[in-house]
């Protein structure tokens, strides 16, 4: 079996999550600051649910390019959006919060929405992988 | 007739709320899970899953499955919030997975029948493909959606 999806979601781990935070690291050298944040710090209003909608965004359209049927299609296509919508959401929320001074816990926050990414990198590495098994039987 | 003494009065434990973060990290374990094993198990686990849909156990197992989830999850959010769970929760968490696995399986039919209809190559191939994604989807989708709606729902709940 090939390893492709495998490469495909280590693309957007780090271009998603790694690149983000070596920026940061790269902007307080750069300005002699002490700033060291961690990858919680962060991502710790939410903004991992962005990175989510993203990934999703590209599956379904990975699904949309496939030969499923259209029935498989629909209720990935689906099923993804709610769990990245859900995903994007943790940020709307803490946003809203935040902007209306109502109660806001940052470790709420960050549990809600590092669980949300984990389901919706889940989902996206499992519909890959049967992406890529559909693709090899329909080229035979 | 005076009021009971605070100290009598029974503690009322409030309803569960659920947080779609405390059932997302299992729905992901569960997901990942299969990849898994669909990525060690190439031939032998798609193999599994064909026959017994063949057979007509799929459905029902993925029920059994669905609903032993949502049940545990339920119990253990609401032993973590030490909260009192609801009736209307439960029968919402008892009907839905059953509802969307059944729901699942007509499309997973008429998406059999419709591959089976084309003038397609490698046709057993590529149903076997089409059962193996619906399997994923439906067990990811009986797990998760039921706790969605409920959260949904739980927006139009009165604040106190």
């Amino acid at each position: 079996m090939s390893v492709k999806w495998l490469v495909w979601i280590g693309l957007y781990l780090v271009m998603g999550v790694l690149v983000p935070w070596a920026t940061a690291l790269s902007w307080a050298h750069q300005h002699g600051s002490e700033l060291r944040p961690r990858v919680r710090q962060l991502f710790q209003r939410g903004e991992l649910g962005l990175v989510g909608l993203v990934v999703v965004i590209s599956v379904i359209w990975n699904l949309l390019q496939s030969q499923f049927m259209q029935q498989t299609i629909a209720v990935a296509a689906v099923l993804l959006a709610l769990v990245g919508t859900m995903a994007g959401d943790v940020w709307i929320e803490d946003y809203c919060r935040q902007s209306t001074g109502a109660a806001s816990s940052p470790e709420r926050t960050w549990r809600d929405s590092r669980n949300l990414a984990f389901l919706v990198f889940s989902m996206a590495i499992v519909v890959e992988i049967l992406l890529d098994r559909f693709a090899k039987v329909a080229a035979l | 007739m005076s009021a009971p003494a605070p100290a009598l009065a029974k503690p009322q434990r409030p309803a569960v709320v659920v947080r779609l973060a405390d059932v997302s990290a299992v729905v992901a374990s569960v997901s990942l899970i299969f990849g898994l094993l669909v990525v060690f198990f190439p031939v032998s686990f798609p193999r599994i899953i064909v026959a017994s849909w063949q057979r007509g156990y799929l459905v029902l197992v993925m029920m059994v499955l669905a609903l032993a989830l949502d049940t545990f999850l339920y119990l253990r959010i609401s032993y973590l919030r030490s909260s009192k769970p609801t009736v209307l929760v439960a029968a919402c968490l008892g009907s839905l997975p059953i509802i969307i696995v059944g729901g699942l399986s007509f499309l997973l039919g008429s998406t059999v029948t419709q591959t089976l209809s084309l003038d397609l190559p490698n046709l057993q191939a590529r149903v076997n493909e089409e059962i193996l994604a619906h399997t994923y989807l439906g067990l990811v989708s009986a797990v998760f959606l039921p706790f969605l709606v409920i959260r949904l729902l739980q927006q139009f709940k009165p604040r106190s």
